[in-house]
């Protein structure tokens, strides 16, 4: 899985990922070169409709990989999309494209956008819209052409795209918004629900090409409801609520932050009394319980993690604990979002 | 499992926007052959006016004088004047046996006064004008033109039949993709916003002048030999008028939600009342300017325009800059806020 190269969000729990740090220039050594702007940053970005806020002074920024974007509905996930892909204008702050404001229309040869809306030109086969919308990117009959074939192959259209849009399953029309986005052959790939309606053999398939797509340098962005599918996809991602983004990074870093919500661990042992006792000295557990089911075990709630962790892997040792299994019961995306939204997980 | 690109799609040729303008104008062109609802609405209108031009024109009278009858009467011009020379006025009628006789009632001052003969040498020759000038072909060819030019070009092709083709067309430039959600896949091209704009318009006007000057030619085609003249005097009014109200409802589409509506209040209330009130508001309705120039061109081949009814009409160099600066200013203003506005029609 390609790891998502973003830093952090300003308003977001600090420490999910170290920022870069640039060395130091040698006074001898020629200026290094400047480095390329960030391929889509958010500067404390609010948006305002009327008197709604749907954005509060979100900054962001991607460079690469996967990331996935979650948030319950009217969180501001698509606003958010929508500015990264210049149809909206922010309020207040700046949203741009490799260094170029995602508004002015040169941004927009970097981005694909493949919206959640299923409105097309119905009476056009997908072939013809695709190629419709190369050739509106500007390119000649043959690589218009050229490219629709590529992007139908790859997005496994090209046998089936010749049937008109109307007649087309749900799953087939994601498929062919996908491939208009595809199209310019984007840096950035914004999807904005792209696996809704499709079936779990066409879902793999997607996922199998955003992987790909990811492995080719390109950044995705996704939001998507299906969070079993994103975990699958990618572990980082950006979580929204109330037009913030309240955290971003691995979902690792991300509940190891959230030291207010002690972590579930579940632990196999042949003698989990015992081990229970021994654990419950620890600083950082806070109760323990036994497992139920028909594996032994016990049930620890611990805070930081990470020293939790640490101190569990002395007491092994030192205790000589035949541990058959640990398993981190709440570090899921459901339970994490679950967590930070302050409910049961559902976007 | 799709099939994998290893290489993905070459970026050696860069997307021109140029292509991406000359495109859009061809797929706009291509998507408005369809004839909408309010488009079957103007065919509608057009049909029962132009078979009212073909009936009257059809008819003993026409759109001649002679034949014609005299308010609240059942007897004709021709007869009229007939009935007020010497040998008819002296004839001895029975007053009673007027309407089975078709004839007038005699006027006091109509009936002859032989005891006075100076008062009836003065009185014959006087009453002996309708007569006479009911008998001048070029004063009854001039009456006939002007009240074909009135009614059918100054009051029902400007008034409504052209306002509401060009409103059919035009306005669903962006209106249509408004309205079906599908201007998302043109503003996630990488093109120009006012670009777009102007595409759209380009390409959608031929629609609006051939249905423009189509429903101008069967109306004039319909009104026989007035209407023949009409074609051939008055099409570069119905031309630029055409155009001038082509860049008002594009505009009106980009700028509203619901553009038939205000469409249709603008032609209702600001195009057809306000352009024939006198003093200075009508300079602001774009019908007052196409009327000036039929009633210039009507003036300039000799005619009685005075029966045109058009109040303080300006001469053809100001009607045409004022049209084509219309136009272009229009255009201008729809590229400026088009280039500044979201659309979040599909939100």
């Amino acid at each position: 899985m390609p790891p998502a190269d973003t830093s952090l969000a300003a308003n977001a729990p600090s420490g999910a990922e170290g920022a870069r740090r640039a060395p130091l220039p040698s006074p001898t050594a020629a200026p290094p070169p400047t480095p390329d702007p960030p391929l889509l940053l958010f500067e404390q970005v609010s948006k305002w409709y009327g008197t709604v806020l749907a954005l509060n002074q979100v900054t962001l920024e991607l460079t690469g990989g996967i990331t996935g974007l979650v948030g319950a509905n009217g969180a501001g996930k698509s606003t958010l999309l929508r500015m990264a892909n210049g149809q909206l204008k922010p309020t207040l702050g700046r949203v741009t494209i490799r260094g170029l404001d995602a508004w002015d229309w040169r941004a927009r040869r970097r981005v694909g956008y493949c919206p959640d809306l299923d409105a097309f030109y119905e009476d056009l086969s997908g072939r013809q819209f695709v190629w419709t919308l190369a050739r509106l990117c500007g390119y000649t009959r043959a690589e218009a052409t050229e490219r629709t074939e590529r992007v139908l192959e790859r997005v496994g259209m090209r046998e089936r795209a010749n049937r008109t849009l109307r007649g087309y399953s749900k799953g087939m029309r994601q498929r062919i918004k996908l491939a208009q986005a595809l199209l310019h052959d984007p840096e950035l790939l914004i999807l904005d629900e792209p696996l809704s309606g499709i079936d779990p053999i066409g879902r793999q398939e997607l996922l199998e090409l955003f992987q790909q797509l990811a492995s080719q340098g390109k950044c995705l962005l996704i939001s998507s409801h299906e969070l079993e599918a994103l975990e699958k996809l990618t572990n980082h991602v950006a979580i929204m609520a109330r037009g913030r983004i309240a955290a971003v990074g691995t979902l690792r870093q991300i509940r190891d932050l959230l030291e207010d919500y002690p972590l579930s661990v579940r632990i196999d042992v042949d003698q989990p009394r015992e081990l229970a006792r021994a654990v419950l000295a620890l600083a950082e557990v806070q109760a323990v319980s036994l497992a139920s089911g028909d594996t032994p075990g016990l049930v620890v709630q611990a805070r930081h993690p990470k020293r939790f962790f640490q101190a569990f892997g002395r007491l092994v040792v030192e205790q000589h604990v035949e541990v058959h299994r640990v398993e981190p019961l709440d570090e899921s995306a459901h339970a994490i979002l679950g967590y930070l939204l302050g409910g049961s997980g559902r976007t | 499992m799709l099939p994998t690109h290893p290489q993905s799609v070459s970026r050696a040729c860069d997307p021109s926007p140029v292509i991406g303008f000359a495109v859009l104008m061809a797929h706009s062109f291509q998507r408005h052959w369809r004839v909408r609802q309010m488009g079957w609405v103007a065919f509608g209108l057009l049909g029962l006016v132009v078979t009212v031009v073909a009936v009257v024109t059809a008819s003993r009278a026409g759109w001649d004088l002679p034949d014609r009858r005299v308010s609240r009467t059942r007897i004709t011009y021709r007869e009229y004047a007939e009935q007020l020379l010497p040998s008819e006025r002296y004839f001895v009628r029975d007053y009673h046996d007027d309407i089975s006789t078709n004839l007038a009632p005699q006027a006091p001052w109509e009936r002859p006064a032989p005891l006075t003969p100076t008062r009836d040498a003065i009185q014959n020759l006087l009453l002996t004008i309708p007569y006479v000038v009911l008998q001048s072909e070029p004063f009854l060819r001039g009456w006939g033109y002007m009240l074909f030019s009135k009614w059918i070009m100054l009051r029902v092709y400007l008034g409504f039949v052209l306002p509401l083709f060009t409103l059919a067309y035009a306005s669903a430039a962006i209106g249509a993709e408004r309205e079906a959600r599908s201007l998302i896949w043109l503003m996630t091209r990488p093109l120009p916003r006012w670009a777009i704009y102007l595409a759209k318009f380009l390409g959608t006007l031929p629609w609006c002048l051939a249905f423009g000057l189509g429903g101008f030619a069967a109306l004039c085609l319909s009104g026989g030999e007035y209407g023949r003249w009409a074609l051939a005097m008055y099409w570069p009014a119905a031309v630029a008028a055409t155009i001038a109200f082509s860049a008002v409802f594009h505009l009106v589409g980009a700028v509203f939600s619901r553009p038939i509506v205000v469409g249709v209040v603008y032609v209702f209330f600001f195009e057809f009342l306000v352009a024939l009130l006198p003093g200075s508001l009508k300079l602001l309705s774009l019908t007052f300017y196409a009327r000036s120039l039929m009633y210039n061109a009507a003036a300039a081949a000799g005619y009685p325009v005075s029966r045109l009814d058009v109040a303080e009409p300006v001469s053809s160099a100001t009607a045409w800059a004022v049209l084509g600066a219309a136009t272009v200013g229009l255009t201008l203003v729809g590229m400026w806020l088009f280039a500044r506005s979201e659309y979040r029609d599909d939100v």
